[in-house]
């Protein structure tokens, strides 16, 4: 659908990633206006694809997606006629999905996506709506506008009214998500307390009340589905003795490890390339496997996971990838969890030490070899050797 | 109270407890021996993991499966979300701040 690309007579083209926000109707006349006046020849509209094909709810928010571009593009088409102006036949507007391919956990990622598609059109500037927090990024995260002021883009915010933050927090307040995380913390705060005791009951609702309304916005990025819920329950209760029983084998191991000097370690980070969802169920395999001994998730990016392994054993067990099986399994059912290992997929690399496949990476998104110790960087890629007991998990460098 | 409990039930209690010393003690270990922050965060997890799970199992039995016993439980279940989440933003801090893993042959840190 993007049809629209090119540079103009006059302006460049601009780049807007939207969501359905309060500001949106506002954010799209003051493109159209800022177009006929010259500023731009050229308006896409993007969303970012919060989805990969395939998922079993892709087609759903697909669906969501097509409307929402869809009324974009019917405001933009009613402002460019409202703008009495001989140039507005000139500004073209565009609307498309960018990212349905991967996941994308954070603000690094959507502007990545976002400079990619910049470069693919010819676009140098970004107007970002005022609301515009994009799905599975909260506000916990680093920012996109200061994610985005480290490329060459040239960014601004569109002037237009933001709801005032009561406003923002009244309308979250009837939310679904205000609900389920009210309902959560009161089931909680009761369960320990007594629930047939009034004093408990009244606390009960201060406290759900207080967390409810601060982080129902941050804890929840999409509302809480009736039909899946229940059922994720039920697998979570599954996986819940499996991740147990990791966690003890993993634990004998490591300890064995720590305890016996005669016994190495061999430290590396590594990468994986996961597959599951941004928001909750990237979290859970964050999370399940930071709880493995041996194994520690240090950043989520690029729809990978770096994780640092203390030994081997560890390396080859997340490589073997049980516990992102596990994970589909209880986000998507058992179909889902039918797919090949990180390893057969070719989705790992080792960034250190003797295995070592792959540069080592910066800490920063974009590149950032510039900031990184340089010693390290040439340890990892000297050390880079044909051992025979590597090969069947050798990948090769991208 | 204590004569009440039957003499298997007593038995796996100061298993368990035993249990949860032990790993506690590993992890102890491996915070003074392993070389940098990163694989310091590894074996900090130990502790919360098997360390407390042991410790807390012990606990429940000698409370029994009334109140007590649940919220135990409960406890756990926070430790497990909590304690990955905190060994994470120390290891993304560490990465953030561009610190290198230690790789064999290294000084320690």
């Amino acid at each position: 659908m993007a049809d629209g690309g090119g540079l103009g007579p006059k302006g460049g083209s601009v780049v807007v990633p939207i969501e359905s926000t309060p500001t949106l109707r506002a954010t799209v006349t003051h493109l159209v206006e800022s177009a006929a006046d010259g500023e731009f020849s050229a308006i896409h509209f993007v969303v970012f694809a919060t989805w990969r094909e395939g998922d079993p709810e892709a087609f759903d928010r697909e669906a969501s997606v097509d409307r929402l571009l869809e009324r974009v593009s019917t405001w933009a088409e009613a402002d460019l006629a409202d703008v009495d102006d001989v140039d507005v036949g000139d500004v073209a507007v565009a609307t498309t999905v960018v990212g349905g391919d991967e996941y994308l956990f954070g603000a690094d990622d959507y502007v990545r996506e976002l400079v990619a598609y910049a470069d693919d059109h010819g676009i140098e500037h970004v107007v970002l709506d005022p609301e515009y927090t994009p799905v599975g990024n909260t506000t916990l995260l680093q920012s996109l506008e200061f994610a985005l002021s480290r490329t060459d883009l040239v960014v601004r915010e569109a002037p237009v009214a933001r709801p005032t933050r009561r406003e923002r927090l009244r309308k979250e307040a009837t939310g679904i998500r205000f609900a389920a995380i009210f309902g959560l913390s009161l089931a909680f705060y009761l369960a320990l307390g007594d629930p047939f005791y009034p004093f408990d009951v009244v606390t009960g609702v201060a406290s759900a009340t207080i967390v409810a309304v601060t982080l129902s916005r941050v804890s929840l990025d999409a509302d809480p589905s009736l039909a899946r819920t229940p059922m994720r329950l039920l697998r979570g209760a599954v996986y819940v003795p499996a991740l147990l029983f990791e966690i003890l084998k993993s634990n004998v191991v490591v300890a064995r490890v720590i305890l016996d000097p005669r016994m190495p370690i061999e430290p590396t980070l590594n990468r994986v390339r996961v597959i599951v969802g941004s928001g909750l169920p990237v979290t859970t395999l964050a999370n399940s496997i930071t709880l493995t001994p041996g194994t520690l998730t240090v950043r989520a990016r690029d729809g990978n996971l770096y994780v640092h392994s203390l030994i081997p054993w560890a390396r080859d067990g997340l490589f073997d990838g049980s516990l992102e099986r596990w994970t589909r399994f209880v986000f998507y059912g058992r179909e889902a969890a039918r797919l090949p290992t990180p390893r057969e997929r070719d989705d790992v690399g080792i960034f250190q030490g003797p295995d070592a496949t792959e540069e080592y990476p910066g800490a920063r998104a974009d590149g950032g070899s510039e900031r990184e110790d340089p010693s390290a960087a040439s340890s990892a890629a000297n050390d880079r050797d044909d051992d025979s007991d590597t090969a069947d998990g050798e990948v090769t460098a991208e | 109270m204590i004569d009440a409990i039957a003499p298997v039930r007593l038995a796996l209690i100061v298993v368990f407890g035993l249990c949860g010393l032990f790993f506690t003690f590993v992890s102890m270990t491996g915070v003074l021996r392993l070389p940098d922050v990163y694989s310091r965060a590894h074996t900090a997890s130990q502790a919360d993991t098997l360390g407390a799970g042991f410790t807390l199992a012990a606990v429940a039995l000698a409370a029994g499966w009334d109140g007590a016993g649940f919220k135990t439980v409960l406890l756990l279940f926070f430790i497990f979300v909590t304690n990955p989440t905190a060994a994470h933003a120390i290891a993304r801090a560490a990465f953030e701040e561009g610190i290198v893993p230690w790789t064999e042959g290294d000084e320690r840190r």
